[in-house]
């Protein structure tokens, strides 16, 4: 179990539980990989790597906060992928353990960031731009960055449930998986999520 | 209502930002990292033991010299330690020895002093001798002179001549009774008593 802390409002670093595709059902079985069953070799990790990388970069972008330069992550990703693809048992699906693989590495990713950034900078907040009432006909750029650095400053235990319920599509039942959490506890995550969300953006969606 | 609301603002909010840097996995790559990874997984602990085992080494070879270096230091220390013992015993006895030695001095002083302190007894039987003799003397002169016992007088010194010959008194009676002797004669001439004694209390 891996536990970490985040305490910056900025980023509120919270205790997880990393998650772990042992726990899937078999039914969750690697696809899209033209036949090729676990374990997998050396020889499926160029079409893993074709097949996922896209959806991975979009993933590890948004649970970064959107920085568009997530090559050196993505490549730990892959890193972590073909280190432990040969004890990838698939007893879940293959894109699953990708994106848990993913969270972990962004997770790690962001708490070096912090850790970085209280050491260099001691006293970091990020400052969201004032609330100002929004164009009635347009949602600029600059709303929708505000609304991003929204989701951005969410504690990760917020932040991760969001992502991948509102932006990658996935199912209940599949986002509570992947983080290693019961369904309630996703829900109830997903219900604080929401609160802070519509508290923050509270004039952009009363339009 | 809500929820939709803020998945709609999410997903534009998703758009607006862009795709990521398309990203490019090397295989080659990926595998010389993990190859990378796998060395310093390995190399890392054997490093990490070698220094512990260098360090550990090194350690016991500085302790054991200090220890050598403390027992040298110990023997060194209880030798000064003997020899200054020996030291202290000598000068205890020296000293002892001095005071044993004044001590002696101190009490011959003493002694002598009490020795000179007393006086001699041939000089005070010598004196007692001649204040004997004189008595004896004085007491005949009284019996011939006042009390006219002339027979005690004439005994009386000759009792001195007799017992301190050696002493004037001795003398001094001698000369009394030759006095007496030539008074009779004088006497038996004149009938007078023409002697007397004289040197008595002078001489005492």
């Amino acid at each position: 179990m891996m536990v970490m802390a985040e305490k910056n409002d900025d980023e509120n670093l919270v205790k997880w539980r990393k998650p772990c595709c042992a726990q899937f059902s078999q039914g969750d079985q690697a696809e899209g990989l033209d036949g090729i069953k676990p374990p997998f070799g050396r020889a499926a990790f160029d079409r893993i790597v074709e097949r996922y990388s896209a959806d991975i970069a979009v993933l590890t972008n948004r649970l970064l906060g959107w920085p568009n330069d997530v090559e050196d992550v993505v490549q730990d990703i892959f890193l972590a992928v073909f280190v432990g693809l040969k004890k990838f048992r698939g007893e879940c699906s293959l894109k699953s353990w990708l994106f848990t693989i993913t969270i972990n590495k962004c997770r790690t990713y962001r708490y070096k960031q912090i850790l970085w950034q209280r050491k260099t900078i001691p006293k970091l907040r990020l400052r969201l731009p004032p609330n100002r009432p929004a164009d009635g006909r347009l949602m600029d750029s600059e709303i929708f960055n505000r609304v991003r650095r929204c989701v951005t400053a969410l504690p990760a235990k917020y932040r991760e449930p969001i992502v991948l319920r509102y932006l990658q599509e996935l199912s209940i039942t599949e986002s509570s998986r992947i983080l290693g959490i019961s369904e309630n506890l996703l829900q109830v995550r997903l219900n604080r999520a929401r609160k802070r969300l519509r508290r923050e953006l509270a004039e952009l969606l009363e339009e | 209502m809500t929820e939709d609301k803020i998945q709609n603002l999410l997903q534009k909010a998703d758009e607006t930002a862009g795709r990521p840097t398309p990203v490019s996995i090397n295989l080659s790559t990926v595998r010389r990292r993990a190859n990378r990874k796998r060395i310093v997984s390995v190399a890392v602990p054997i490093a990490a033991a070698a220094v512990i085992v260098t360090t550990v080494g090194l350690w016991g070879l500085t302790a054991r010299n200090v220890k050598t270096k403390k027992q040298q230091k110990i023997a060194s220390l209880q030798d000064q330690i003997r020899q200054l013992r020996a030291r202290a015993d000598a000068t205890f006895d020296l000293v002892h020895e001095v005071l044993e030695n004044e001590r002696k001095q101190q009490r011959l002083d003493e002694l002598q002093a009490q020795l000179a302190s007393i006086p001699d007894p041939i000089e005070e039987i010598q004196d007692q001798v001649d204040k004997t003799a004189f008595n004896l003397v004085y007491q005949a002169d009284r019996m011939y002179q006042e009390l006219n016992l002339k027979r005690s007088a004439i005994q009386t010194y000759k009792r001195v001549i007799e017992l301190f010959p050696e002493t004037q008194w001795a003398d001094v009676a001698r000369q009394r009774l030759l006095e007496i002797k030539n008074s009779r004669y004088k006497k038996d001439s004149k009938g007078d008593l023409l002697w007397k004694p004289q040197n008595v209390h002078s001489s005492c």
